[in-house]
């Protein structure tokens, strides 16, 4: 087994990846759509054209049903043509190391001698707290304990559809050391005003370099986050021991061991 | 002479401030170094998001690349500076903190193709561009994010350029009418600098809401924000009470309380436009209540820009729109940078 293994990456050409299907380099990819025509044969040959029209070869209905009358949904798999060089992908990523739950409470306690207080919550339209949740809350999410359960940590859930204006009156009232913003929905790109409009808030209560703002959501990369002004964005996968290794080790950058009150920093 | 000649005669930091996202800020950057190019101005340019990527982060629209000139001073992030097409010298590296690594001002040493970033933070920003006139700069030109309008903040910058464009909205009414309403909030009328008053808020070091009256006697109020504290406020309000200071940031739930007969009584005083977070129309059902407003500072638009295009696939008129804009906004330079 061991030895296959190492052929199949021997082969792989890095500089040119392509979806591995059966064989390698076969491109093969399985989609799944929708289209508001009626279920038929000419449904399916509908399918197919669009499919091939995307660019995909030798599409192949394997699968359609009538959703409702009009409209029939498909799964369709066709061989991708493009290639992507994997070496020259750079994404940027949220600096310093990440410690467990149990090092970060340790970690706080030896280097900033204090509690750290941070205040979350899924701003304005956004009604989903299972993002903030994942974080905060004890039963934390995928094994990975919420920051309830951390030493040394005074998190505040504030919940869901919470007002900029609350989130950042809360914040003041508590001194909070971070802001989590959570944002699940990203339809029409709601999640880049909403963030927007929090980061702007902040800036115009004159707390932006007073406080350490972070945001996370199935669709925020770090990257992402850099560019609408916070400090740093937390995407799939990243639980509450990735938020609090970063919130922990900036407050220590800062300096803001001896500066629990938003009004010293 | 150009545009650029006659800004930078008269101001050292301009921001571009988008009104929305694709509104046409690059394309604005780059026609105003075309235009310093022309007239020999050393800039220095700097970039609260990222610019010069091919495609844009959020959306995958295409975006215009940024073409520089020699001498120019720009802020690159290491880990940008190998995908530059121009040779850059680097002039120092700085603290300040990017997404993409350590950030260094560079000197264009060869013309050509840069992907620029700049600090995440304003008040960063602000410190660059002091870096950036100690290297040497005439002009420094901050190009903005999305449509983060805070950059505009006299803080930050001496004046701005507002690029605006179809991207607002597929009416062309109410592109010309959001733009107007940013442009008259940018031009509220400035509080007297020698008065009492802003003796009284500069000791207080702009930073607590206080409550003067008729006889320009400051009451600190005891509210760690304005934000949700409108009733507070209201209560505040006495019978001698005349201005209002509030130091942060404005939104609907700052007066949405106040009852109309306090409204007519007070007037507010805030530290620059920028804090306003009020949409059009609830800012004009305030001011039928009888709001009345000030700023410490205004904010100086040096020029418009208008982009007639939309990524969304629609177009306006150039002249159409550049016409409607000036009934509304007369006595400004508005320009069509695509042209």
């Amino acid at each position: 087994m061991a030895d296959n293994k190492n052929t199949a990456i021997a082969q792989v050409d890095l500089t040119q990846v392509k979806p591995y299907g059966d064989a390698l380099n076969d491109g093969k990819v399985e989609m799944a759509f929708t289209l508001p025509v009626p279920y038929g044969e000419e449904a399916e040959e509908c399918a197919k054209q669009y499919v091939k029209k995307l660019g995909f070869q030798e599409p192949n209905v394997t699968y359609y049903h009538e959703l409702t009358p009009g409209f029939t949904f498909f799964v369709v798999y066709g061989s991708a043509q493009q290639t992507i060089d994997y070496t020259a992908i750079n994404v940027p990523k949220v600096e310093g190391t990440v410690m467990d739950r149990v090092e970060c409470g340790e970690w706080i306690g030896e280097h900033i001698g204090r509690d750290i207080v941070v205040v979350g919550a899924s701003i304005e339209s956004d009604a989903h707290t299972v993002g903030i949740d994942a974080i905060i809350q004890m039963k934390g999410f995928h094994g990975h304990f919420g920051l309830e359960r951390f030493k040394h940590v005074v998190p505040y859930n504030m919940g869901s559809q919470v007002p900029c204006e609350e989130l950042i009156a809360k914040a003041k009232e508590v001194n909070a050391d971070a802001i989590l913003v959570s944002q699940t929905v990203t339809q029409k790109d709601i999640h880049i005003i909403q963030l927007t409009k929090m980061e702007e808030l902040l800036e115009a209560e004159g707390l932006r370099d007073k406080i350490i703002l972070t945001c996370g959501g199935p669709r925020i990369s770090h990257e992402l986050a850099q560019e609408l002004g916070y400090d740093a964005g937390f995407g799939p996968g990243k639980y509450a021991e990735h938020v609090m290794s970063f919130i922990m080790q900036e407050v220590e950058k800062r300096g803001w061991q001896n500066k629990p009150n938003i009004a010293d920093r | 002479m150009g545009l650029l000649y006659d800004l930078s005669n008269k101001y050292k930091t301009l921001s571009i401030v988008g009104m929305a996202k694709n509104a046409g800020k690059t394309t604005a950057l780059n026609f105003l170094i075309e235009e310093a190019m022309d007239e020999g101005i050393v800039l220095g340019i700097t970039s609260t998001g990222r610019d010069g990527e091919t495609q844009d982060l959020v959306t995958g629209t295409e975006k215009p690349r940024v073409y520089l000139d020699q001498g120019t001073l720009v802020s690159v992030p290491s880990q940008l500076f190998g995908l530059a097409d121009a040779g850059l010298e680097i002039l120092r590296r700085t603290k300040y903190s990017t997404a993409i690594g350590e950030l260094l001002i560079c000197k264009v040493q060869d013309a050509g193709y840069v992907q620029i970033a700049g600090p995440v933070i304003n008040s960063e920003t602000k410190k660059l561009c002091q870096d950036m006139f100690g290297l040497g700069c005439d002009l420094v030109m901050i190009d903005g994010a999305i449509d983060r309008k805070t950059i505009a903040s006299p803080e930050t910058s001496d004046a701005i350029i507002l690029a605006t464009g179809a991207v607002l909205s597929r009416s062309m009414k109410k592109v010309v009418e959001e733009t107007a309403h940013v442009v008259h909030l940018y031009g509220l009328p400035e509080f007297d600098e020698n008065d009492k008053v802003t003796e009284f808020i500069r000791q207080d070091n702009y930073e607590h809401i206080i409550a003067f009256n008729d006889k320009g006697e400051g009451k600190v109020l005891d509210l760690v924000t304005g934000l949700g504290a409108a009733r507070y406020i209201d209560d505040a309000i006495e019978e001698d009470t005349r201005y209002i200071f509030i130091p942060g940031a404005f939104t609907n739930s700052v007066v949405a309380d106040i009852t109309n007969k306090h409204l007519k009584q007070v007037e507010f005083i805030l530290k620059d436009p920028t804090k306003i977070f009020v949409n059009i129309m609830d800012w004009s059902q305030l001011r039928k209540r009888g709001f009345k407003v000030k700023v410490l500072k205004n904010i100086e638009i040096a020029a418009i820009t208008v982009n007639p295009w939309s990524p969304q696939g629609y177009t306006f008129d150039s002249d159409v729109l550049i016409e409607e804009m000036r009934k509304l906004i007369p006595d400004m330079p508005i320009i069509d940078v695509r042209k």
